[in-house]
């Protein structure tokens, strides 16, 4: 919402401020500053009036002329212009050398294109007069004086103050009630408005009335009023007029048009004018009818909804109510006869019917913000006054009202103590009482506190806790000291998750991992790697804002694999990445589940050249990383089993997945598909991992480590090494093994650890099989093992061994 | 018998220096002093001597041994110091360039969300967290802000599809699912889960269906904080946020609460924060957050009397944060990745 200085100063006496206060205390009102701008003139005391005596195309620029101006001290000067809607003769405002123009730029004495130039000749956008005609300002049609400062023909400049008004304020959408804040936050009188045309009421049409019904049947226009103007002459505004429209941003139309949008935003109450000649019979605002169609006043022909509510003569729909005016009804150059709306309409639905026509107009922005039952009225007569004044309209019998005002003045009972009880701080009655008086509330003491009458023109004022803030708006809050001290709440704790969270992208900085964050939203062709094509339809957006960003992340994954990328292709020598975030994953029975995600992606391979060459990154290590990661979540090594990963991502035989047997938690570890990032310009192979913890990972407590005691005997140590088929998982081998070793063990002693420490396949073992050792640790609690209990344990363990198919023991 | 001794030692020392190896050093320790050793032979020749030979022979053979011990103590360093140094290899060049990658390091909104906590945890708020994909019941509707309510139109919403069905967050008949467009959902989940007094701040992503630009982005991060208990005022809110500000951006750093508008809270607040070093932003007033004393409504929703319980409540946007904190210009470079800005913050 736009504030004229000068207007606002029609409402309260703003005399004594300046626009910089003015700025100050609007925001500390909850009315946000967003802008300050100069309207009309700045002051500019070396921009004359100059007559281009004569001009001349510049030697060496097609586009240029160069002139020779008169500003009236008898000594023209040159002065090299681009404009070309200009002849000899004509007045123009010449900017002198020393002008600083309104856009910064100074004046100076220059050469353009190898001619001297002492000034410049102004355009009305250059002069800060906004947009107008192409080229020069042409002054010639008013006849000023030579070396007349521009100032002298313009009026006063106005400081206009664009405000943001929150949802709550709807009151705040016009003149008068941003002068009400400020005039109690000054502690300053309101003016009196001062309206001619008197509050005659009438029930119904007259014979003398334009119309013959006006009635409501839709429940969203509970209160209507419509009055007859005749012998209307339509015509263009007066300046005044045209200027406060202007500095408020609308484009001044017709006198009739201009003084309906003037009181809007006088008042903050949309009127509508419709031309009698084309209202047949009769105005009802009632419920749309299937089928209705509307041309609205913007051209557009739109079906309307039915049920929606209209204002309709006795054939057609002639408006959409309090949202947009038809084509057809409106006031045209013709009008003669005139019928003044004012009205209230339910905000909740006219902000649902706006949003569904996709219009957004300042009756449609008022009404979605409840405006002010009580002044329907008072806008339809404020608007008759100026209808009479300047289009000399004649009333033609009363005001015909249709219903009854929704809201009256509330009053709410405010117990002793409440505010203060509120602030935390100590606030005298008499200062309460103050501030809601300034605000034109009444107040009057009760038994148990006070009441507070609040005037229906504040419809967001209507409980004790509303007037805590409306004490405070007008109090100030630097008089709110800092409260108490805190002390913490035993027995408190942060969520396991977000603990999860921190220490693990810690851990995965301190191995040399660097955190990225992508964006959650990404395209289909992702997700259908990730997860494949069936999943897109599964955590696509309904309402996405464009292509690239129209479903939720699966993984991880993909976002760290084109960081690489990216920071390949801008040489800044990537390493190792890892982000933390929620991904989202469809589940077997049909819902979708958030993860908590960690994933991180390093070249094999380092990209960087290197003196020394390093350790690469394979598939084991990335699988101790995520065991690690697993770890710390609170996921046990010995819940975790590695499997093979399927999908998109991974490369086929050189990743793996892994599994939470305790919950649904999994990842997968492993080279990333070829093909894919290659295609991506990334040239080795990339190792990657993720794990994905579901929220339930976190909700068990956290377990506290018991003490076990431990032997202070040594142990007794076998080697077994065991020829399998290739094509038998490692960690199989290790199972069988680690189960026999502890079956052996029995209950006299212990198995305390299975190592795998030798893989060896080629000459010596048959082909496609290969050799796994193990080195087996068993100790007693509470004495030394002896050889033969070892050696009896290891028969025993070669014994079952030997059962697997194919396996053999190699001695 | 004198002049045979030193001539021991003498050759003794001579032949020491052609040790090289601990080997070499067993064996020349054998020729002195092993059972057949040059020294020990002499010594065996004591047994010869008279009586008054002896002590004076005696101090000569202790001498000459005492040199043979030191001769073969400095050898065994000698021998050793060769042998650590074949081991070692050649000596380090500690300024050559080390071919390990650096450590990596935490992304700037990470250590900024972490600082914020840990500031608040001082307080006794404890972290909660909540799903992204909300209920529009928990996202709108318990906060106060109906279907029809204006404050609707304050932020645009992505939507799931009708068919969207979340584990996390089960939805009660035709209501839609929405990527959450605030962290304020926390606070209804835990008001319904908790009993008072608590105090939470809730850290999490958020969404707006917004064109992204240098200082809009479709995903972004908050900060949502909440106490409820018995008679939490306006001073505890500007108790609580002084001691934040003063925190995160130092004590000289002031903060003022600017009147506004959100459905949840009643009194609303801006928070702005005013610092004198925050570069070319110092000293003038910025806004932060959006604060304010819980609405009763919001408390009724969610089970709560506002008879009985009061609460504060605040929200601010980790981007915003981070950039003031370490002078950003443009929001997305959290999100574009460039190592060359991630490891500004290493």
């Amino acid at each position: 919402m736009k504030v004229s200085f000068q207007a606002l100063s029609r409402h309260v006496d703003l005399s004594g401020v300046t626009t910089d206060r003015l700025a100050e205390v609007l925001p500390m009102l909850g009315l946000e500053v967003e802008s300050v701008h100069t309207f009309g003139l700045a002051p500019l005391p070396l921009v004359v009036v100059g007559e281009i005596v004569s001009f001349e195309k510049h030697p060496s620029a097609d586009r240029l002329s160069v002139c020779r101006v008169d500003v009236g001290d008898g000594n023209p000067r040159q002065i090299v212009c681009g404009a070309k809607n200009f002849q000899a003769g004509d007045r123009v405002p010449v900017a002198l050398p020393g002008t600083v123009m309104p856009s910064g730029t100074e004046i100076k004495v220059s050469k353009l294109r190898d001619v001297d130039s002492a000034g410049m000749l102004c355009s009305s956008e250059e002069l800060g007069l906004g947009k107008g005609e192409d080229g020069l300002l042409i002054l010639t049609p008013q006849k000023p004086v030579l070396g007349t400062p521009l100032n002298k023909l313009f009026g006063a400049p106005d400081t206009v103050l664009e405000i943001s008004v929150t949802p709550n304020r709807g009151d705040c959408l016009g003149l008068r009630g941003v002068a009400r804040d400020v005039a109690a936050a000054l502690n300053l009188p309101l003016k009196p408005l001062t309206v001619k045309t008197p509050a005659g009421l009438a029930a119904a049409p007259t014979a003398q009335d334009a119309f013959g019904f006006v009635r409501s049947s839709s429940e969203f226009c509970p209160y209507y009023t419509l009055r007859t103007l005749k012998n209307v002459k339509v015509g263009p505004s007066p300046d005044w007029l045209r200027r406060d429209l202007e500095a408020a941003g609308l484009r001044p139309i017709n006198n009739v048009v201009d003084i309906t949008n003037w009181v809007l935003l006088e008042l903050g109450q949309p009127l509508h004018a419709f031309d009698a000649a084309k209202v047949a019979g009769g105005i009802e605002a009632r419920p749309a009818r299937e089928g209705e169609e509307l041309v609205l006043l913007d051209g557009k022909k739109v079906k309307l909804e039915t049920g929606i509510c209209v204002i309709a003569d006795a054939q057609r729909p002639l408006v959409v109510a309090g949202v947009m005016g038809g084509a057809e009804s409106g006031v045209t150059n013709a009008t003669t006869t005139i019928l003044l709306e004012a009205a209230w309409f339910k905000p909740g639905e006219i902000r649902r019917v706006a949003r569904r026509l996709g219009v957004s107009t300042d009756s449609s922005h008022r009404f979605a913000r409840d405006v002010d039952p009580a002044g329907v009225e008072l806008a339809s007569r404020l608007a008759t006054d100026l209808l009479i004044e300047l289009a000399g309209a004649e009333v033609v019998g009363p005001v015909v009202v249709v219903g009854q005002p929704p809201r009256t003045d509330a009053n709410i009972a405010l117990p002793a103590g409440y505010v203060a009880a509120k602030l935390g701080t100590a606030i005298a009655d008499a200062d309460v009482t103050q501030a809601f008086q300034r605000l034109g509330f009444t107040v009057s003491p009760t038994s148990t506190g006070f009441s507070v009458l609040v005037p229906s023109f504040r419809s967001d004022v209507t409980r004790p806790i509303d007037l805590v803030e409306e004490f405070i708006r007008i109090h100030g809050t630097d008089k709110v000291p800092a409260g108490r001290p805190i002390a913490p709440l035993p027995g408190d704790e942060d969520t396991r998750s977000s603990g999860f969270t921190r220490e693990v992208a810690i851990r995965l900085a301190g191995a040399g991992f660097t955190e990225c964050c992508h964006y959650t939203l990404r395209d289909a062709a992702e997700v259908a790697r990730t997860l494949g094509e069936a999943a897109t339809s599964q955590l696509a957006l309904e309402n996405p804002l464009t292509a690239d960003q129209s479903h939720v992340r699966a993984s991880l994954v993909p976002g760290l694999t084109a960081a690489l990328a990216l920071n390949v292709s801008v040489h800044a020598d990537p390493r190792g990445l890892f982000e933390v975030g929620v991904v989202f994953r469809p589940q077997a029975d049909g819902t979708v589940r958030e993860f908590l995600a960690v994933a991180f992606a390093a070249p094999a391979e380092s990209l960087v050249r290197s003196w020394k060459s390093r350790e690469a990154f394979d598939i084991l290590r990335a699988k101790r990383l995520l065991s690690d990661v697993a770890t710390l979540a609170g996921v046990t090594a010995s819940r975790l089993s590695f499997g093979v990963a399927t999908g998109g991502l991974w490369q086929a035989d050189h990743a793996s997945s892994l599994v939470d047997r305790g919950r649904s938690a999994d990842g997968a570890c492993g080279v990333l598909d070829l093909r894919w990032t290659r295609s991506l310009g990334l040239k080795g192979s990339i190792v990657a991992g993720e794990f994905l913890l579901p929220r339930s990972t976190f909700a068990d407590a956290l377990r506290i480590p018991r003490f076990e005691a431990f032997s202070s005997f040594p142990p007794a140590t076998r080697d077994v090494a065991v020829i399998v088929p290739t094509t038998t998982a490692a960690g199989e081998v290790l199972n069988r093994v680690q189960q026999a070793a502890a079956k052996a063990a029995g209950k006299e002693f212990a198995l305390e650890s299975v190592n795998c420490f030798d893989v060896f396949s080629g000459p010596g073992l048959p082909e496609g099989t290969r050799s796994l050792a193990f080195e087996i640790r068993w100790r007693h609690a509470a004495r030394t093992l002896t050889d033969e209990e070892a050696n009896r344990a290891m028969a025993t363990v070669i014994a079952a061994l030997e059962k697997g198919a194919g396996w053999t023991i190699r001695s | 018998m004198q002049q045979q001794l030193a001539q021991l030692v003498a050759s003794a020392q001579q032949e020491a220096l052609a040790v090289t190896s601990r080997a070499e050093l067993e064996a020349f320790k054998a020729r002195v002093v092993g059972p057949n050793g040059s020294l020990t032979a002499v010594m065996k020749g004591m047994a010869t001597l008279s009586k008054e030979e002896r002590p004076v022979v005696g101090k000569l053979i202790n001498e000459a041994k005492r040199s043979v011990e030191e001769l073969l103590a400095a050898l065994l360093l000698k021998v050793e110091d060769a042998e650590i140094a074949a081991a070692l290899g050649a000596p380090w060049d500690a300024t050559l360039t080390g071919p390990d990658a650096p450590a990596g390091s935490l992304h700037p909104l990470t250590r900024t969300r972490e600082r914020i906590l840990a500031s608040f945890r001082k307080l006794g708020f404890t972290v909660a967290e909540g799903p992204e994909i909300e209920t529009e019941w928990h996202c709108f509707d318990a906060l106060n802000t109906p279907a029809d309510h204006p404050a609707r139109d304050m932020q645009d919403t992505l939507y799931m599809p009708k068919a969207f069905r979340s584990a996390d967050a089960p939805r009660k008949g035709e209501e839609a699912l929405v990527l959450r467009t605030h962290t304020s959902s926390v606070q209804v989940r835990t008001m319904l889960s908790r009993k008072p007094p608590f105090r939470i701040v809730a850290p999490g992503r958020c969404f707006r269906r917004d064109a992204v630009d240098a200082t809009h982005s479709a995903n972004f991060h908050q900060v949502e904080g909440l106490w409820i208990d018995r008679n939490v005022t306006l001073a505890d809110l500007r108790g609580v946020l002084d001691f934040f500000v003063k925190e995160t951006f130092g004590p000289d750093a002031e903060i003022r609460l600017r009147p506004s508008f959100f459905p949840f809270t009643e009194p609303s607040f801006e928070m702005d924060l005013r610092s004198p070093n925050l570069g070319r932003l110092s000293n003038r007033w910025l806004e932060i957050m959006g604060c304010g004393l819980v609405d009763p409504k919001v408390l009724e929703h969610c089970g709560l009397d506002p008879a009985e319980f009061s609460g504060l409540a605040f929200g601010l946007g980790l981007e915003r944060i981070a950039m003031l904190v370490h002078g950003i210009d443009d929001i997305r470079h959290f999100y574009n990745n460039d190592l060359r800005f991630l490891r500004q913050f290493a």
